[in-house]
């Protein structure tokens, strides 16, 4: 499955993820005759590397070039967020690179295929399961359901509606068929809906759609997928330990804070 | 991006490698700062020229990118290198340095770039005019040509001034769009009106306000103190636009009232001043940064003429332009009795740090960068007080 994210520096790259997860300074940062990392383990070359945004001096272009001239380059780089720095060095490195990229669902080790042109990654290690998650808004408290520490994936933690999206369905219809499945509660259009984005969890991506449904009231009724369930604020939601990775940020977004 | 058909077709490398190379350098640095087209330059500006500052990797690029063929399609100028082309020796640079720093400036020269080598190349080389949108990328000189000048520029990089240059196209965002020209601070300044008060200024100003454009009231500045305000601003924070009202060209265009107001005053300035002294005892005086002007070298030589050099183990460096330095052979004579009167470098530029460990300067510019990019101490005042430690 393809994770899109912007391209920034055009062509085609595969090659193993290591991962350096603050700020990276080439300048300093590494050693070009190598591409050992001199501020951490690890050596760049021919691997794609991920690290969430470039920072330092301007050189640190030019120290991707000289990266490329002596064969030590990265294949690719992968950023959460291109500054003018890595941007440039890329570029002029014909480095294929690729920014908007959540870089908590790589990991150290994944095979990943880089798309600089189209602006996408795959990782082809992982496998991808598609999901909804629902927050379901009554007097601005979210239903938070309590899985059980038997469950398959995340148990014991705290989630939203949650579930599969089976093979052929829209994201919208998997999601108001969870909610009655979970909780018999009937929902109609959604209020909002996110962009896709991804949670890691082993050598599973999940691919998770958002929705908000805001009602006027709602009588939770569990199934067996679920132990128990609370409302929460949002404020309280976020500081709940066994929240599953995520779920805060994507609640942010759906009621728009940034 | 909203590319018209002919960028589109660069892109898509229909014009050759090499402008498809610089139309993507353009278009991805537009879309980090979200721009939705490209603009017409009237002219560039490039930063990395010196060897010290761009290495091995950046000399392999522009020799890569004169192999390819590139040139510049609009009027380009290059910053300071990090030697005079002539007077390297004395200068303590190596051979192995000046032979590479030689064939930067060649390469440039190849790609149609004027060679002359100046911080300040609206003194002279390259001069916008009011409302041009151009691409320069030397922090003080983008902020003086977008202050004192009214042309339009965000703060280029080396590749992407050279890109953009190529091309005879920028990006069109940040300080090319009328929005973001507006004041955002207004500066109630109370200073002496000399040119070293000006430099402390601009570096209390970058201190208190990081980046922003700010709104100057109480100053007259002539074109050498917006010179080293520009450059102390660009240095101690990321300031590449200021107004000031009555002297800049844009400053009646904009209502202020209701803008937070910072008075910067002697409190501030001393702060500034304590910031860029950090030794009382130095091994070079260098002058000229950003590079003296005509009536800065005139006013030095008026100063220093009839007095003599009586400690001789503190070196003197006069930087400024080949040009400036043809302009005034009088005063260059009587500078030369001093130190030596440098053109196209910097001590910022130049590799100072295998010869000097601490150096005193007029300049709040080259106060913050002397101990980043050179390892220095740096003693930081006016000209006269720098000169009573050799006279």
């Amino acid at each position: 499955m393809i994770i899109k994210g912007r391209s920034i520096s055009p062509g085609i790259a595969k090659g193993k993820v290591i991962k350096y997860d603050e700020a990276f300074s080439f300048l300093g940062g590494v050693d070009t005759s190598t591409g050992d990392l001199r501020v951490a383990d690890g050596n760049i070359a021919g691997k794609v590397f991920v690290f969430p945004k470039g920072k330092g001096s301007t050189v640190g272009s030019f120290v991707m070039y000289d990266l490329m001239v002596h064969g030590t380059a990265p294949v690719a780089v992968i950023n959460r967020s291109a500054e003018t720095i890595v941007t440039t060095g890329a570029v002029i490195s014909s480095i294929p690179m690729v920014d908007m990229i959540d870089t908590d669902i790589l990991r150290d080790g994944d095979i990943v295929s880089v798309n600089g042109t189209d602006g996408s990654i795959s990782i082809e290690t992982a496998r991808y399961i598609r999901t909804v998650s629902s927050a379901i808004m009554v007097k601005g408290r979210v239903l938070v359901l309590h899985r059980p520490d038997t469950a398959r994936s995340f148990p014991g933690a705290h989630s939203l509606v949650s579930g599969k999206i089976e093979p052929g369905e829209s994201a919208e219809d998997a999601a108001a068929r969870e909610i009655m499945e979970e909780t018999r509660i009937p929902v109609d259009k959604a209020d909002r809906v996110l962009e896709p984005f991804y949670v890691r969890e082993k050598d599973i991506v999940w691919e998770v759609t958002a929705f908000l449904y805001i009602l006027d009231s709602a009588e939770p009724v569990l199934n067996e997928e679920n132990v128990a369930f609370e409302w929460l604020t949002p404020e309280q939601l976020k500081a709940d330990p066994k929240v599953v990775t995520g779920v805060p940020g994507a609640l942010d977004r759906l009621l728009n804070i940034q | 991006m909203d590319l018209t058909r002919e960028e589109e077709s660069i892109l898509n490398g229909e014009k050759g490698a090499g402008a498809q190379k610089a139309m993507e350098l353009v278009v991805a640095l537009g879309k980090v700062y979200g721009a939705e087209n490209l603009v017409d330059i009237t002219s560039a500006h490039l930063s990395g020229a010196s060897y010290k500052t761009i290495g091995d990797g950046g000399l392999k690029y522009l020799e890569d990118m004169v192999a390819g063929g590139a040139k510049v399609s609009v009027l380009s100028t290059l910053n300071p290198v990090g030697m005079d082309r002539d007077r390297w020796k004395e200068m303590h640079i190596t051979p192995e340095f000046a032979e590479k720093q030689l064939r930067i400036i060649d390469l440039y020269g190849r790609m149609g770039i004027k060679t002359t080598c100046s911080c300040t190349p609206y003194t002279g080389d390259n001069v916008p005019k009011f409302g041009n949108h151009i691409a320069w990328a030397e922090s003080s000189a983008l902020s003086f040509a977008n202050s004192y000048i009214g042309a339009r520029t965000n703060r280029e990089g080396g590749p992407g001034a050279l890109a953009a240059a190529i091309l005879g196209k920028t990006a069109n965002y940040g300080l090319h769009l009328d929005e973001n020209r507006k004041p955002t601070v207004v500066i109630d300044a109370e200073i002496d009106g000399s040119l070293f008060s000006h430099s402390l200024l601009g570096q209390a100003v970058g201190m208190a306000i990081g980046g922003g454009v700010p709104y100057y009231r109480g100053i007259k500045p002539t074109l050498e103190d917006a010179k080293t305000m520009a450059g102390a601003m660009a240095a101690s924070g990321s300031v590449a636009l200021f107004h000031v009202e009555g002297t800049t060209p844009e400053a009646s265009k904009f209502d202020v009232s209701g803008l937070e107001t910072i008075h910067i005053g002697k409190e501030e300035i001393q702060a500034a001043y304590d910031k860029l002294n950090t030794t009382d005892d130095i091994q070079l005086i260098a002058l000229g940064c950003p590079h003296l002007t005509v009536k800065e070298v005139k006013d030095i030589a008026a100063f220093l003429k009839g007095k003599k050099k009586v400690n001789k183990d503190v070196e003197i460096w006069f930087c400024t332009s080949t040009s400036v330095r043809d302009q005034c052979p009088d005063e260059v004579r009587i500078l030369e009795q001093f130190g030596l009167v440098l053109a196209d470098t910097c001590m910022v530029v130049s590799p100072i740090e295998g010869t000097f460990q601490r150096t005193g300067t007029n300049s709040a510019k080259a106060g913050n960068y002397l101990p980043t990019l050179c390892s220095q101490k740096t003693m930081c005042r006016d000209i006269s007080a720098l000169m009573e430690v050799v006279l």
